[in-house]
């Protein structure tokens, strides 16, 4: 309860520090759960500017202020109990770890005294978490609140971003303190790659005759979309993407030869296999990017950029490391190259292997569907995806115009990721046009925030593949495990329009090609929530492939 | 392969098992340790780790972590 004495004598309690401080971040949305440790926070959030939203799940809150910040490139915050409540937060906090996103996980604890005797809904969620945070806290005392707060957050934003929890024990949120001057030296200046490292950086690029840029997320994290193009304008070098730095560079160049790696265009695979040198701007060599990772780019020399220090050399072995910011690097590097035969060939191959939208048959077809999509939904859009053979037609046929327009869970691969993203991204960019592409499997994982649409009216547009499969794990049992098929079966899903409609949702759905145009448009024309749902054929496949374990240059391709 | 790595950091709480829970991560397995904290709230380690992944490149995993000041490989007498 509000003690205004106190408070006017400089005292507050700590979780009431932690409100003040979150304000004083700027902080201006969290999604969060109550429970019984954290209700001193929930008590100070009634006096508070903080708009809290309410989502029906832990993991969900996690998962919205990850969609949030990257939407907003903003902090994304989240707040959950002890207990099982933290323990829900956790996927969400790895996806965020794993796909370098700013976020503050707030978690509530049993008081300090009882911390150790497996009271009740204690878990040790500061070790549970270790592995999957940038940085942690247990706040052990009242006065030290605020100060923990700002340093947390300067510690998620800072050179590579990640995840940082708090842990508050109840009776730290409870007791009166006045707040301890904050100080702000903790977080070290980017480093600077040394000029000599520079200079020979710049003779490798001269020298090349077929170089390629390999571009990674970080590109995004870090802001540096304009500096990656003005380079690619400067070099016309050639380029691929990661699923993450979709959309980094102009979508309609014939330069810009798409998404390497298990699923990527075969223009950019022989690319990469072909390049003579490569240079990787925040990307970090995934498996799923590389294929088998010693016949990756065998004849290439390697360049690697990125703001960690640690991510250069740790996969493959590199001719030069730069580490630092990825702005001032590429500046520095910008060079106009003579290599039109190689541009030549790379603009052949795009041409060769433009994706085709002209299957047979009157099933709906997901990648025109998608391609159509995005294409109405034009500039305003953004695109949240699940994880399954859906997020990879939405990575190969989407239009995708910036990074930040696309969110997908690129690292942990969560199933569950899509709604809340969207959900947190709308929060952030109300005026977008926020779309979430999710599959029959993925949606039952955070189906309960279809709630959290209604509830607060947030005009996230969802178009359900329903294969009515488990899809990407029936076409791996297809392809590598000779057709056993293993629990992958959901032929007696629910209703999902009459469930969508349970939540208050308008919901739609189609099953014919030709339904698809008015679709589309009811999609884009309702001003609130709504589902479609898309019958598909139950055996279609992502191709092409690159068969798991197997070179990048051994694509499979059986889509003709 | 033996690498011996000292790592100093400031001395908050979990950094310790950070620094181990990362050098144990990254596929190291630790054989010794020693480590004091001193009147300066700095913490000294002294790790002798069994792995044959880079060591340099888990000097660089833990220089990142927040408290870590210094992790240097010496390399094993
Ligand atoms: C939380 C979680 N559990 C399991 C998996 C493994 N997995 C990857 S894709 C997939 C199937 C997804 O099915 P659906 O959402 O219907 O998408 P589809 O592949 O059919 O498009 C599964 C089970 C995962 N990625 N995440």
């Amino acid at each position: 309860m509000a003690d205004t004495g106190a408070i006017e004598a400089g005292l507050r309690s700590g979780a009431q520090w932690l409100v003040a401080a979150l304000e004083a971040e700027d902080v201006d949305t969290i999604f969060g759960y109550p429970g019984g440790a954290i209700m001193p926070v929930y008590d100070a959030l009634v006096d508070s500017r903080l708009r809290h939203i309410l989502v029906r799940h832990e993991q969900a809150a996690a998962l919205a202020a990850d969609g949030y910040a990257r939407a907003s490139g903003r902090i994304g915050v989240c707040l959950a109990t002890s207990g099982p409540g933290a323990t829900n937060l956790l996927t969400g906090i790895a996806n965020a770890y794993l796909d370098s996103v700013p976020l503050l996980a707030i978690t509530g604890q049993v008081a300090s005294g009882l911390m150790g005797t497996d009271a009740f809904q204690e878990v040790d969620i500061f070790g549970m978490s270790l592995p999957v945070v940038k940085h942690s806290f247990i706040v052990r005392r009242a006065e030290d609140v605020a100060a923990v707060v700002h340093e947390a957050c300067a510690i998620a934003r800072s050179g590579r971003p990640g995840p940082v929890l708090i842990d508050l024990p109840k009776d730290v949120a409870q007791s009166r303190a006045p707040a301890r001057p904050v100080q702000h030296d903790a977080i070290p200046a980017p480093v600077k790659p040394a000029a000599a490292a520079l200079a020979a950086a710049g003779m490798l690029l001269a020298r090349s005759a077929r170089p390629l840029l390999y571009i990674g997320g970080g590109v995004g994290i870090a802001r540096a979309e304009m500096a990656l193009r003005d380079f690619v304008s400067c070099t016309g070098m050639p380029s691929v993407c990661t699923l993450k730095a979709l959309g980094a560079v102009n979508a309609a160049s014939p330069y810009n030869l798409g998404m390497l790696g298990m699923h990527g265009s075969p223009a950019a695979n022989h690319a990469v296999q072909s390049c003579d040198l490569l240079i990787v701007v925040g990307a970090r060599f995934d498996d799923r990017a590389t294929g088998k990772l010693d016949t990756f780019a065998p004849g290439a020399r390697v360049i690697h950029i990125d703001v960690d220090a640690a991510e250069i050399g740790k996969l493959r072995s590199v001719d030069i490391g730069l580490a630092g910011a990825l702005p001032w690097i590429l500046a520095e590097l910008a060079q106009p190259l003579q290599i039109e035969p190689w541009r030549v060939h790379c603009a052949a191959l795009h041409d060769l292997y433009r994706s085709r939208y002209d299957a047979p048959g009157t099933d709906i077809y997901a990648p025109a569907l998608l391609r159509d999509l995005s294409l109405a939904a034009g500039e305003r859009a953004i695109v949240s995806c699940d994880v399954g053979q859906h997020q990879m037609w939405v990575a190969q046929h989407w239009q995708i115009e910036a990074i930040h327009a696309h969110l997908t869970s690129g690292g942990l691969g969560a199933m569950g990721y899509g709604v809340p993203a969207a959900l947190g991204a709308q929060l952030a960019q109300p005026q977008a046009c926020v779309i979430c592409v999710t599959g029959d499997g993925s949606i039952m994982m955070n189906i309960q925030e279809l709630a959290t649409l209604r509830r607060y009216a947030i005009p996230v547009k969802i178009v359900l593949l329903d294969n009515a499969c488990l899809g990407m794990v029936r076409q791996w049992q297809e392809l590598f495990f000779a057709e056993r098929y293993s629990e992958v079966d959901l032929s007696d899903n629910p209703d999902f329009v009459a469930l969508a409609r349970a939540f208050g949702l308008e919901a739609f759905g189609i099953e014919r090609r030709e339904q698809v145009p008015d679709a589309i448009r009811r999609l884009l024309e309702t001003p609130g929530p709504v589902l479609c749902h898309v019958r598909i054929d139950p055996r279609a496949n992502v191709w092409p492939l690159v068969p798991p374990g197997k070179s990048n240059g051994e694509m499979m391709d059986t889509a003709a | 392969m033996i690498h011996r790595l000292e790592v100093t950091l400031q001395d908050a709480e979990g950094a310790m098992l950070r620094v181990l829970g990362t050098a144990e991560r990254r596929g190291f397995r630790v054989r010794a340790l020693h480590a004091v904290v001193g009147a300066d709230a700095l913490c000294r380690m002294e790790l002798t780790l069994e792995g044959s992944r880079d060591a340099e490149l888990l000097g660089r995993q833990l220089a990142r972590l927040h408290e870590v000041r210094t992790a240097t490989v010496r390399v094993a007498p």
